[in-house]
Parts: C-alpha cells; structure tokens; sequence
C-alpha cells in the first residue's frame, strides 16, 4: 500500500509538469504579437506610425518614389555611363531589363505591397476594437489607414498599370484589401480606380469629423516659431499633421486621382477646397531667399499638404544630391534648359536658390540640403528650420490641378491658377498660351521646374499620355511600352500573373 | 540499501544467484551509482554493534552497512561458523573483523574497499566477485601431472596478492600470494585453462597450452566497465542488451588522442561525429566547431543570399550536447577541462536518441564528469605543456625576384596591354621594384604574424569524505595562445561537488562550478594579407620602424589625371593599440536528489540554473590602414569601437522514475520522466567612432555612434517541455528490446502544433548465448536493428506568429512606429527525421577480434524552407515545412588486440564511415534560389568560387559548375562544354551543372596502442579518400591572381604562355576573370597523423618513495603531417597548426 501511494505521488509530479501548454506561449520582449499590439489604442497609433515610417524608408517614398528611377525616367538628371555610382543610366534610357532598374522596381513594388499590408492589418482589426478608443481616434486612425490603403496602390497603379489616356488601357494592379498568403487576382483599371476612390473618399468623410488640422486653432507655421501651432496638441499622436494623410492630404489626392481618370469637376472641386481653405501660405520671399542656411526654406515648408518625416534620412538626401558627379546633378546646360533662364526664368527663384554649380561645373539640387557643418550630428534638426520632410503632396500641384481642371471651362481662370504659382515663384510674366497644347506644355514646363525631386513628373507625362521632354529637348514618345512598368519577376512567377 | 553495491557487472553475467550473498543481489541498481564510483584507502569509519547470536551474514551486512566496504564470503562457510555474540562501541573494521571472527575457523583480508572471509589454514578461497563457488568434492578424472606456477600483476606491473586462479571446467583454484605468485598443483598443462579473477580486476582466462610458467596481467575493471554501460543521460542501460547505436569513450581516452580538443578526440574514435574543416579559420583556437552527426539534416535557415562553401554555416545540424544531465552549448564543452571528464557517450540512432525528443536528430553527445570518490583526503595534479607551431607548409609564394618575373610575364610593365600608361611610366615602375631587390630585399611576409606558441594548464582536483558526505573540488588554469601572434583563448574554471547520502534512501548532490574564458584576436588580422605582399617590399624603414606606407605608385587615368596610391603595410596594425578581446563568466549550478523507494525503483529529480555573460569589447585605432583612405572631412570618423554583451539564462529540470528489476529471465529497466527548460538570452550592443588618439582606447572617448547606427538590442526566449518514457527489456539477455515514446512542446512550434510525439523501436538478438553457438568461432554475435522519428527545431523563436518589430531608433513626428515582421504560419511544425539502423557485433578469440558494421538511413522530412510569395501579398516568403532530405550511410568498426600479456600488449583499430546525402524535394524558394545564385555566380565578389545548389537527387555536398574540357594548347583559352554538348570559349551561367562531390568514399581512423612494460604509444592517422574538392587555391591564387599581389608559386611555373604549351592554367597574361568549372575539381584524398602519444608510467618503487599513488608522463603530438592529394592553401584567415602536449599527471 505504502509502495502505491508513492508511485502515485510520482506519477503525479511526472505529469504536473507535462501539461504546461500555456507556458510554451511566449511573448518576445523586443517584438510583439499582433495580437498583442492590437489590445490597445496606443497599438493602433503605432501600427499606423509604423506605415509611415515603413514608406519614408529607402527603397519607396524615402527615396526612390520621390527623387529616385520615376525622377531619372522623368529626365530629371544628367546621367554618365562613365559614372553610374547609382545605377540609373539604363533607367534613364528605359531600357527595363536593366539589373539595376529592377532592383528598384522589384523593391518599390514591394515595399508598397509590404505597406499596405500593414494598412490592411489595422484595417482588418479596428473594428472590432472600436470601444477601445476614446474621442475621434478610432475615426482618425481608420480614416489614414484608409486614405493610406488608396494612396499607395494609386502610385502603385501610376507605375504598373497603364495610362488612363492610353489607347489600350487595360493593365491593371491587384488591389489587395486583405491580410493573406493567397494570391490576389488582377483588378482592371475601372476596378483599381473605384476601389482607390472608395477608399479615399470614405477616409475623407471620416477625417472630416476627426482631423485636429481642421480647426481654426491648428495653424501652420515653422517649428518653435510663435505662430504654430502644429505641436501644440496634449498627444503626440495628434501633433504635426502635415507629416501624416490629413483631411487637405486626402483632398489634394482625391484631386489628383479625379484628375488622373479626367474627372475634372471632382478633382477642381478637391483642388479648391484646399486652396480655399487657407490653411496653407505660400513661402514668404524672405525664407526662400535666406542666406543664412540656418534660417533658410528651400524646400517651401509651409506649402507642403503632406510630406514623409524621415529625420534619419537627412545626411543619405543630402549626399544623394550634393555628391559631386556621384550623386544625383544637371548639366549647366541642362539646368539652364529647364529652367529657361534665357527667357521667362531668368528671374526664377527656383533655380537661383535650388541650383549650385559644384566644383565639376554641374549643377546641384539643393532642396533637401542641410546645414552641412552638422550632418550627421545628433545637433541635426536643431541646425534647420524644420526637420527633414521628403515633400508629397504640395500647395503649387493643387494650383496646377485647379489649372487643368478648369481650362476646359474657363481659360482664363486656368491660366490664373498657373499664373499664381509662377508669381510666387519669382516669374512675373503672365503665361501665354492660345491653345490647349500650349497650356498643358507651360504647365508642365513650370511643374518640372516646381515639382524637381520629387517624384511626380513621370506620372504627369503619363496621366496626359505625353512625350517625355529631355534634357536639351531631346524627346521620347509617349508610349505604354515605357509608361506601364513591367511587374517584377516574382510576381508573374509566384502570383501566376 | 548498499551504497558500495554498485560494482557495474552486467546482470546478465551472474551465473547463478542463489548461492550469492544478499550482498551482492543489489547489482541491478548499480546503474543508478555509476557516477558514484568509489575507491576508499583508509577505513575512517567506525562501527558500533550489539547482538546476540546472530548469524555472522547478519554482523557483516550491519558492517557492511556501516562502512561501505563489500564483504565477500561463502554462505556455507559462515553457516558452519555458527552464530556470534557481540558489543561494540566506535570500533576500528579492523577491531570489529577480530572480535567477530574470534575463535572461529575464519580469517579476513581487505582488499581495497572488500573484505574477504577466508577460511584458515586453508589454500582454498571461500568465493569471489566473479565466481561463487560451490563445493563438492568430486574427484577429477583427470590424472595429475606437473605443477604450474605464475605471477599475477596489475597493469602498473606491481603484483596482486589473493587472486582468485580456478582450473576451467573444474573446481580446483587457488589464490596468489603477497608477492603476487601461485602454484598450481596437479594439472595437465596441455589441457587446462586457468581463469583469473579479483575483485575490481577483468576476469582473464589463459589457456596453458603447455607453459608451465605464467605472467598474467590484470587490468582494472573500471575502464572497461565504462565502456559496458550506456549513458543515455536519463538511464544507464547495459550495452549488452542495449538495441541503439551508441558509443562511449572514457575521459582518459579522450585525452590521450587529443588533450587540448575533447570535440576532435571525440571524432577519432567515430568519424560518422564530424567536424568541418574550417579553411578559413584553420587552428584559431577562438573559432567554434561546426559538427555534424551522420550528415546534414536542415538547410541553410537563410536563401535570401548565395551561400559559397566557406560562408555555410550549419549550426542547425549540431548534436545537443547534455553535461551531467543538463543541455549545454557547443562553446561549455569546448572550454570544458579534459581531465575533467568521466566519460562521454555518443548516442546516434532514434533507439538511442528519441527520448531526447525534438532536439535528436542530430544525435546526443552525453558528458559524466568525475564524481568525488569517498575516503581521506586524495589529491591529483596535473600539468600540461603546450607548443603550438603554424604549419605554412601549405602556401607556396614567389620570392622577390620570381615575382618580379611574373609581374613582367603578365603583361604588367607592356604598354601595349595597360592602356593609358606610357611604356617610360611603366620601366620607371618596373626599375623601382627591380631596385628594390636588388638592394636585398626580400620580405618573407607570411612568417611576420605567426610564432610557436606556447601554453600551459595547471590542473588539480581534491575530493575525499564519507560514505555519507562527499566533496570533489576541481581548479584549472589553462592557457591557449595561437599560433597568430597575439591570438589566445584562456581559461580559468573551479568545480565543486557536494554530495550527501541520508541512509542510503535519500541521495544530494550538488555541483556549482564557474567558468571564466578570456579569449583574444590577433592584432595582425587577416593571415590572406599577408600572403598577398609582395616580397620585395620591405616590412621597415631603414632605421627599423615599422611604417604604414611602404611605398607608393602612380597610377594614370585616361583623362591625365594621376593619383598616387600607398602600398599599406599590414604590419603596422600590430604596432597599433587595438584590440578585439572577448570574454564570458559562466556560472552552473546543478541539484540532484535522489529517493531509493525501495530496491527497484528510484525518484531522481535535476535542477540545473546556468547563468552566462559574455562581454565582447573590439578597438579599432583611429591610426589603422582601414582608415587611411578617410578624407579629412571623415575626421572624426575614424577608430572605432565595437561592444556587445550577452546575457543568458538557462533553467533545466527534469524528473524521472527508474524501474529496474531482474525476474527469472526477464530482466527490464524502465525509465517514465519529464524535463521542462527554458532559455533566455538578452542581447545589447553598439557601435562608437571618432577616436582622436590611438592612446584613448576606452569607449568614453568616442565622438559618437557610428554614423547611420543605433544601440541594437535582442531578447529571445525558447521554452521546452516533454514526457517520456523508455524501456529497456531483455530475455535471457539473448531477446534484446527497447522501446521509447516522448511528447514533446515546443514554444518554437507554431499554437496550432504545440505539441510532438516522438517515438522509437529497437530489437536485437545476443546469439553468442544461444546453445547452438557454443562451439562456434565467434565468442560474439550480436545483431540488431531499430527504427524511430526524432526531430529538429533548427528555426528562430516567435517564426510561426505574426510579430510586429518596433523601428527602434526611427521614431515617427507622431511617436514609435512598429511593423510586421513576418506572414506567421500558426501550422508550423518541427522537423521530423526517421531513422533506420541495422548493426551487428561480431567478435572472434574471446572478442580478442571485434567488428562491429552498422547500416542506416535517416530520412528528414518537412525541412523548414521559405516559400516564395509573390511580393504583392506584402512579402517575400514565409516559412512552412516543405522539402526531404535523405542520408545513408555505412559504419565499420574494427578492434583488435594482437598481442595481449604481462609487458607488451599490442593494439589495432580502425573505424571508417561514408554517408550519402540526398536532397529529396525543396520548395519553389530554394529552386529560385538557384536561379539567383547562377546569377550572382557572375558577380564579381563570387567569381571563382562555387556556390551552393539545391537540387532534388543532389547532395548538399554536390559541388556546381561549368563542365570544362582543360586548357587548349593553340591559344591558352579555355574550352567549355555547353549544356547541349556543344564546346566554347565563353563561360556562361547557364551552363552550370554538378561537376562534383565533395563526399568522401570512405573516411576514418585507425591507429594502434602499444604497451610496452611502463611505456605506452598510441597514434591514429585520419583518411578520407574517393572525395571530390574544389581548388579555390588555383583559382584565386593562380588564374585570377592579381599580380600586383603575390601569388601561388604555380602562377609562374605552370601557366600557358606559347601555343603547344600543354598547361593546366590558362594564359599567364590573360588578366580576364576566371570563372567556376570542373578544370579545379580534383581528387581530394588525404591522409594525416592525427595524433600521437607516448607515455611513461612511473615504476611503484619510485611513486610510493615520493608519496604519490600514481606519477605519469605524457607526450602528445596533434596535426602533426598531412598529405593531400590536392595542393591548397587552408587556413586563409588564419594557418593551420602542429601542436604538442607535455603532460604530467600525479596522484597523491
């Protein structure tokens, strides 16, 4: 008897510590589960600051999408084969089986996809988390994720599908909604475009009724100088608004989609509302033209609707474009073309502040140049007016939208629209223009000029199906073979495309 | 219970029990005491008795128990004895011996830690150990003839008095006398087999075959007992009657093939345990060994970069390691102190391996170190001298004139091929160089940052106590310098073992030990740079300083531009203050308790607490060649430091109960248990730079973080739980059967597969017990088989849940941002391996000749890949168990002992294995992975070196590349064969196929051990031969040298250079790179002596005369030649080297 307690109590021990199922369920401490993450609103924010900080990395907004291979095909830059330190002389000449093309197209594809997955999880998890939130944050949070879903496959579209001016506008891009290891099927353009649409316009009426920027009391100035009030907000979370899709953000891309499938009541009515709204001043002269490069404001701070915060960025922007004959330049020749200084640009602000002739004789973009005596200090941000910001979406482009869009209409007005950013800019010659043709190329001669670095001017071209202008004038015709990019290998392999 | 009663005889081998003392029926529980093992000198304990007519088998059991020591007698004689009366208070054994023996017929003898009751007056011993003996006077039938008389000695040679000698097949014995001798009275020396027996000693059985005269050795039984028990870590079953494949060698063993390695002695005594060559690291004494048991199990964890041979790292293959019923790292066992050690036994099949669970498919090397033996006070020393010479015998380089030849061959000084350069710009170059040698200068650079090296190791061990309270104190200090200058690995560790025996019924122990290794790099770097000078640079000015800048040249751009280059010195780094040191302090701590609950069944319960950090702390001069090209804008970027420190945590419990019991026939050990570990690990690191002064190496000077990086941190956490159960059963000891069942839980496993079975199943057959094969030629035959799954958790931590990583140093405008890392696959499983093995033993004069062939298959399936995902899901891959891997293999092993007696005994061994892996499925990520490698095979950083393939039907060992038919003696081009067959110039990448195998045919050891009256050799060459390997040598060296750096001597002798040259390289001033083909496949057939041993015992008379039990010599030389079939330089960043052991071992 004595011999069976004993083998009991034995056996007892034995197996005590062999049902421990939940112990064997561990929570990292440098990373967490989603599960995890989504237990509470500060999961949320940071799930949501978390794509942002995803798309200002490198291989899309940080650089790539906005002063990379769309910029080099735009025939932004002067290219050598002798010096290809950055491997974009094929890109410049479309030729898309270039190594070197691929690996960034692989890459942006990539890492929108990888962005909006992340989109898709807070999507996919917020609802049923609503009464965790206190006050607007739940429709703050669904609004960017939404807007931000739209946004990013609507560059993804600009890049992979085809033109919607195209002759044959049939390519489209999976438009991907859900957090899956399934592939997702190919959506026609009518398809991409209604869902980006969807998705912007619900994120617009939910931020309509969320976004702290819509108060009179939010006004945009410098950092640290009296009149912002951008971080003024209790939560960080709801400070500097312009660094994340706000409620303008939003307008401003609605705009520009409207605008892309030549939806021009949408996309003027957008446009307007931004400008209308005065939330964003034009650049005084006296920052633009600062010689103190402490106090300076090349890159036209106030006027930004939305730009990418990448402090961390700041020495790799700063080397990409002030690198000598390695880094990103123009020609003399090819500055003086663009900017037409032989005829109405010879007075541009523009050119005078952002370009400089290095010691090569070429010229360099100073826009996202820092104080050089302190890059790559840890004094950074406080040697700058702002901290850096990778511009997205920008005052001027409504005014071209506003343009575009009401020429059609009323000429005059469209003229107008150009003719304000052209003023603030230093040009006092009003546009000439007797055609509509004549119009779209001062438009976008002065988008060129305006929009340099930052990645917008390839999908101007393609949007309006328009032969892309070279340096000298040399000129590429418009085409799908060069405007629709083809998909990364991967994709067709593995997603049977 | 019957603490000495441990004496671990194979129960099998008692004849016949009934007769046997009560004493000696406990032997079924030996197995638990293996590690208990004791050797008492002196009789400390005292013993009080009071009784009254009792019987004298009752006294000495309460003796027995008192004391520890084993009583060995007849019943029979003590019945005829009769009954006792006693009182005795705090006796002396001795005092109590006398009163209890008094007046009887009866005297005693003790022996060690046995008393034996002999009868007086009487030449006849009463019994022994080995053979209980039965009186009945029936007369031989045998005529008497002559007498035989002998001498019995130990195997130090010192004679042996009161062994037990006993004609076979009769009951005639005898015992020797003091001085060792016997006589044998009335025997037929033509016939008679005489059996020699003695406690503690190897039975030994000598047929007379006429002598009249012998000399017998007996050798102590406790070596070879080792080798009778397997060790699995939770049972000690008996390798008699044990089905799984399993070795084990003892410590002492280890030590004489290889004192400074336990990992590469343990390889010779079974190669199927594999360490891979590391041609990069060669004899680094801070370089980890990457081992692999019975062939490689798992892929690469990583397929988003080309892997070349040299950068594979197969750390998923690795066999678990377990110290003293504990998990260790590869990093403890390899720091662990040799003289430390008991035993260790590798287990490699699933019969052997399953009840360690998910973590046995890499086989379970199991480590015993030494347990305190009981008694006064006893110590041992131990000393050892190391030398450590670099062995340069492999690099072949051009002296300072043949390199200048070259240069000028090459092409290097004609205008007509270096463009851009006037033929003037290139004879001033050329007679700079040409100056230089002829004012003598002629630099054998690859002798600057080697030196022979020396090291030592003190070791000493205390250990002493009673039978009830035990200590064991161990300390070591060992140095290891390399043969770099500057390189070392010390240590520094003290063990302390306590244990305590409450009544025989409860066992504690405790073991606490503390490590402390401190190893450093060499200040020299890489060994490549310097056999890449070039020889007639000189390493000094002309006052003897050792500068930077050696010399400079001018090179011309097309543009007129002209750029001065230095020619660095790598010397100069060494003159400089940096450093690359690392260091860990490990403290283990392990409690066991023991509970006897009656005689066949034991509770034992382990905890184990193992705390490790590890600091690593490298400097890197603001002054050092790395930073020379820093412009002065990059000031205060230059030095840096580099500082990491790791904290683990490792907590190991396990709980077992042990049944162990002997009926009739049947005989079962049975093991039901559970282990529950857990282990963290806490990483922190960062990078600093901007170091003014090359004085100012602490880290507090440093500017600022490196630019671009942050403070790095990780925190990982792995938890393991499983139950098992395992059963060892035999019949007769003839019908052999184990049988082992584990459930594992994993915190690696995905939450939908928490939770794995592992199994096995083994048979065998002992049919040297059968009747029917008594009068055959084998006096072994044992044949058996098994079959089991175990499995394989080679995968990191939280990869089955979707994590999300924090972007740690990017902080949004709008605070921390986290992002998700990985698709999770909550069906992720662990990585099952099926096993097959058929072995036999066979064994012929008395297992005189052993061998012993082994067959098996070890079949992995759901191998852990990347599944590609098309990048549109947001990522690239996730990992899911796809893919098989097959290895098949064959063992043999051979044993023979050639001459065997008193002075000179005379060993062969020879163990040899060839496995064969097979890639049976992979996933579509790794079929891309190949088309990616053949695309990076023409990226210039991997031009030349073979990159590794998957291919189904292939092996891991499969080398890849372009079929090439040689050299064609018109131009010095080489011709290629295309996949279609068809022959070209042009290498192109889609013409890679297999060209080769790096799988050896057969690889092994053999070896021999001499005993010749106190000296002992022993040595052990390795072979592996009908491999194939790739000559990288010839192809970096030779072809795509670059004769601005020096290169293989064969660069200059057998390159073409005129049409009809029949050259194996290719044109001497053809600069074009050349690219992976079957040209540099060669036969890779090697032989080495791998090590060498000569020991000298010293004589009794001379040890006792310096109060020592025990004074030992021993020489060890490793590594010390090699021949090849192939010439390839090994040991790029770091030579190989010859090392030798002095070693002086004392007892006291």
């Amino acid at each position: 008897m004595k011999t069976i307690i004993k083998y009991t109590i034995c056996l007892i021990a034995v197996a005590s510590m062999a049902s421990c199922k939940k112990w064997l369920d561990i929570t990292p401490q440098s990373q967490v589960s989603l599960d995890d993450l989504y237990k509470t609103p500060e999961g949320f924010e940071e799930a949501l600051n978390g794509v942002y900080i995803r798309c200002a990395q490198s291989d899309i907004y940080g650089d790539e999408l906005s002063c990379g291979f769309l910029d080099v095909m735009a025939q932004d830059y002067t290219t050598s084969a002798l010096n290809d330190a950055l491997g974009y002389t094929q890109t410049q000449r479309f030729n898309y089986q270039d190594a070197n093309f691929m690996k960034h197209r692989d890459s942006a594809w990539g890492g929108l996809y990888n962005a909006i997955v992340n989109t898709n999880l807070i999507l996919s998890n917020i609802d049923a988390k609503k009464n965790i939130f206190k006050g607007n944050e739940y429709s703050l949070i669904k609004g960017e994720a939404l807007a931000l879903r739209g946004f990013l496959h609507f560059d993804l579209f600009r890049m992979f599908g085809s033109s919607l001016n195209s002759p044959q506008p049939t390519t489209g891009i999976p438009y991907v909604t859900k957090y899956t290891n399934t592939v997702t099927a190919m959506n026609t353009p009518a398809e991409v475009m209604f869902n980006i649409l969807a998705d912007l316009n619900g994120a617009k009426d939910l931020l309509k009724t969320s976004d702290p920027i819509l108060s009179n009391t939010y006004v945009i100035a410098y950092p640290n100088s009296d009149s912002s009030t951008e971080a003024s907000n209790d939560s960080l979370f709801l400070q500097n608004r312009r660094y994340r899709l706000n409620y303008f953000a939003v307008c401003g891309e609605l705009a520009r989609v409207y605008l892309y499938q030549n939806d021009k009541t949408n996309a003027l009515a957008n446009a307007k509302e931004v400008i209308d709204s005065k939330k964003f001043p034009w650049t005084a002269q006296a920052d633009f033209l600062n010689t103190d490069a402490k106090t300076k404001d090349p890159i036209l701070y106030k006027e930004l609707l939305f730009s990418w915060y990448c402090p961390w960025e700041t020495k790799h922007l700063h080397d990409r474009f002030l690198n000598n004959t390695s880094g990103l330049y123009l020609s003399q020749a090819d500055a003086q073309y663009l900017y037409e200084t032989n005829g109405v640009g010879g007075e541009d602000f523009r050119y005078k502040q952002w370009l400089t002739i290095n010691s090569s004789g070429n010229m360099e973009l100073q826009k996202y140049a820092r104080n050089a005596a302190y890059l790559g200090t840890d004094n950074d941000q406080s040697y700058n007016l702002y901290p850096q910001a990778i511009p997205s979406l920008r005052l001027s482009e409504m005014y071209y939208i506003a343009a575009e869009a009401s020429y059609d209409a009323n000429p005059t007005s469209a003229i107008d629209y150009l003719n304000k950013v052209r003023n603030a800019r230093g040009i006092g010659a009003s546009v000439t223009a007797n055609t509509k043709s004549d119009f779209t190329n001062e438009l976008l001669k002065d988008a060129r000029k305006e929009l340099l670095g930052e990645g917008q001017i390839f999908y101007m071209y393609k949007r309006l199906y328009h032969n892309i202008v070279g340096q000298n004038g040399a000129v590429t015709v418009a085409s799908d073979k060069i405007f629709t990019l083809p998909l990364p290998v991967n994709e067709i392999q593995f997603g049977n495309r | 219970m019957h603490p000495n009663a441990h004496k671990k005889m194979p129960p099998g081998r008692w004849p016949n029990h009934s007769k046997i003392s009560r004493v000696m029926k406990l032997t079924a529980v030996f197995l638990f005491f293996a590690c208990l093992q004791v050797s008492a000198r002196v009789n400390g304990q005292r013993i009080s008795l009071n009784v009254n007519t009792v019987p004298l088998s009752k006294v000495f059991k309460s003796m027995q128990q008192q004391t520890g020591y084993d009583f060995l007698y007849s019943s029979e004689t003590l019945q005829q004895a009769g009954n006792v009366s006693l009182n005795l208070k705090n006796a002396s054994l001795k005092e109590a011996l006398q009163a209890c023996l008094k007046g009887k017929d009866l005297s005693y003898k003790i022996q060690g830690n046995t008393v034996i009751i002999v009868k007086k007056k009487t030449r006849q011993p009463i019994a022994t150990v080995a053979q209980a003996t039965r009186y009945t006077l029936d007369e031989t039938v045998e005529k008497p003839v002559v007498s035989v008389t002998g001498t019995v000695v130990d195997s130090t040679g010192a004679p042996l008095a009161s062994v037990f000698v006993k004609m076979k097949g009769t009951q005639k014995s005898t015992i020797t006398k003091d001085d060792g001798t016997f006589e044998f009275k009335d025997i037929d020396p033509a016939k008679a087999t005489l059996i020699f027996s003695y406690v503690g000693f190897q039975t030994q059985e000598i047929a007379l075959a006429g002598r009249t005269q012998l000399h017998v050795t007996l050798h102590m039984k406790t070596e070879v007992l080792d080798e009778m028990v397997i060790n699995t870590g939770y049972q000690q079953i008996n390798k008699e009657s044990f089905t799984g494949t399993a070795l084990t060698v003892s410590g002492a063993d280890l030590k004489t093939v290889n004192p400074q390695n336990l990992l590469k002695s343990l390889s010779t005594f079974d190669p199927s345990f594999r360490l891979m060559d590391n041609t990069l690291q060669g004899s680094n004494p801070n370089a980890m060994p990457n081992i692999t048991v019975r062939g490689a199990t798992a892929l690469p964890a990583n397929t988003t970069d080309a892997i070349s041979r040299n950068t594979l790292t197969g750390t998923s293959n690795m066999p678990t390691f377990i110290l003293d019923g504990y998990e260790v790292d590869v990093q403890k066992v390899y720091d662990l102190d040799i003289n430390n050690i008991k035993s260790v036994t590798l287990l490699k099949d699933a019969a052997a391996t399953a009840v360690y669970g998910s973590r046995a498919a890499n086989g379970v090397v199991v480590i015993v170190t030494n347990p305190p033996k009981e008694g006064k006070l006893q110590a041992s020393y131990n000393f050892e001298n190391y030398l450590t010479t670099p062995d340069l015998s492999v690099y072949h380089v051009l002296n300072a004139s043949q390199k200048l030849d070259y240069e000028k061959t090459a092409g290097l000084y004609d205008a007509a091929i270096n463009k851009g350069y006037t033929q003037d710009q290139l004879n001033e170059l050329y007679y700079h160089k040409y100056n230089l040698i002829l004012s003598g200068v002629n630099t054998d650079w690859i002798s600057q940052p080697v030196r022979n090296s020396y090291g030592q190791k003190h070791s000493i061990y205390l250990e002493g106590g009673s039978t009830a309270f035990r200590y064991g104190l161990a300390m070591r200090y060992q140095t290891q310098p390399g043969v770099m200058k500057g390189s070392g690995r010390d240590r520094l560790s003290t063990d302390l073992n306590l244990s305590y025996n409450l009544n025989n019924a409860f066992l504690f122990k405790n073991t606490l030990s503390v490590t402390r290794m401190n190893s450093k790099e060499s200040p020299y770097g890489n060994f490549e740079d310097y056999v890449n000078m070039n020889p007639y640079y000189p390493k000094t000015d002309a006052d003897g300083n050792i500068i930077q800048v050696i010399d400079t040249w001018v090179s011309h751009a097309s543009n007129g531009t002209n750029t001065v280059n230095p020619v660095l010195n790598p010397l100069y780094n060494s003159t400089l203050a940096s450093f690359n040191k690392s260091n860990y302090t490990q403290i283990v701590d392990m409690l066991a308790a023991d509970w006897h609950i009656i005689n066949s069944l034991r509770l034992r319960g382990t905890m184990s607490i193992s705390q490790t950090t590890t600091d690593n702390n490298a400097f890197t001069s603001p002054f050092a060649n790395a930073y020379y090209y820093y412009t002065s804008s990059q000031a205060n970027q230059r030095g840096q430091y580099n500082y990491n420190n790791q904290n683990e945590t490792v907590l190991d419990g396990n709980l077992t109960l042990n049944y162990n019991k002997r009926i009739g026939k049947h005989f079962l050990n049975a093991i039901l248990g559970s282990n529950i570990r857990s282990e963290k690990s806490d990483y922190k690191g960062f990078v600093a730079t901007g170091f003014t002064n090359d004085k100012f190496s602490n880290i507090g000077f440093a500017n600022s973080y490196a630019s671009g990086s942050t403070p790095d941190g990780d925190r990982t956490e792995t938890r393991l739980v499983g139950a098992f159960t395992s059963v060892n059963y035999s019949y007769d000891d003839r019908y052999l059967l184990d049988f082992t069942y584990r459930q594992d839980g994993s915190s690696n496993f995905g939450s939908n597969n928490r939770i794995a079975p592992f199994n096995a199943l083994g048979i065998g057959w002992n049919m040297h017990k059968e009747a029917f094969m008594q009068h055959s030629p084998f006096s072994r035959l044992k044949i058996r088989a098994s079959t089991g799954l175990t499995g394989s958790v080679s995968f990191s931590p939280y990869m089955s849940q979707t994590m999300y990583n924090y972007y740690m140093s990017n902080w949004y405008a709008t605070g921390a941002g986290a992002i998700v890392t990985n698709f999770g696959n909550n069906n992720l499983e662990w990585q099952k391996t099926r096993n097959y093995d058929l072995g036999m033993e066979i064994g012929f004069m008395g297992d005189r000749l052993l061998i012993m062939p082994r067959y098996y298959q070890k079949l992995t399936k759901g191998l852990i890949t990347d599944v590609t995902l098309p990048p549109s899901t947001g990522f690239d891959s996730y990992k899911a168990n796809i893919g098989d891997m097959r290895n098949t293999g064959w063992e043999l092993n051979i044993q023979y002992a050639v001459i065997r007696n008193k002075d000179f005994n005379l060993n062969l061994t020879a163990n040899m294995v060839h496995n064969t892996n097979t890639i049976v499925k992979i996933s579509d990520a790794l079929k891309a992975y190949n088309t990616k490698v053949d695309d990076a095979q023409s990226d210039p950083s991997n031009l030349g070196a073979p990159l590794l393939h998957y291919k189904e039907g292939q092996s891991l060992n499969t080398i890849y590349g372009v079929r090439s038919l040689g050299i064609d003696p018109e131009n010095g081009k080489e011709i290629f064969v295309k996949q279609n067959g068809n022959l070209t110039y042009d290498w192109s990448a889609s013409d890679i196929v297999p060209i080769g195998n790096s799988t050896p045919k057969v690889e092994g050891y053999f070896g021999s051990n001499i005993r010749y009256k106190q000296f002992n050799v022993s040595f052990t060459f390795y072979t592996k031969f009908g491999g194939q390997s790739y000559n990288q040598t010839v192809v970096d060296r030779i072809e795509n040298a670059d004769p601005r750096y020096n290169v293989d001597s064969r660069a200059l002798s057998q390159r073409w250079q005129k049409p009809g040259d029949h050259a194996l390289y290719k044109n001497i001033a053809d600069l074009s790179t050349t690219q992976v083909s079957s040209r540099f496949i060669e036969k890779d057939n090697v032989l080495e002596l791998s090590s060498f041993y000569l020991s000298y015992d010293a004589k009794k008379s001379l040890t006792t005369k310096l109060g020592m039990s025990n004074l030992r010599f021993a020489l060890t030389a490793n590594d010390l030649f090699r021949v090849s079939s192939i010439r390839t330089e090994r040991g790029i960043n770091y030579p190989y080297a010859h090392s030798f052991t002095l070693a002086m071992t004392a007892n006291f």
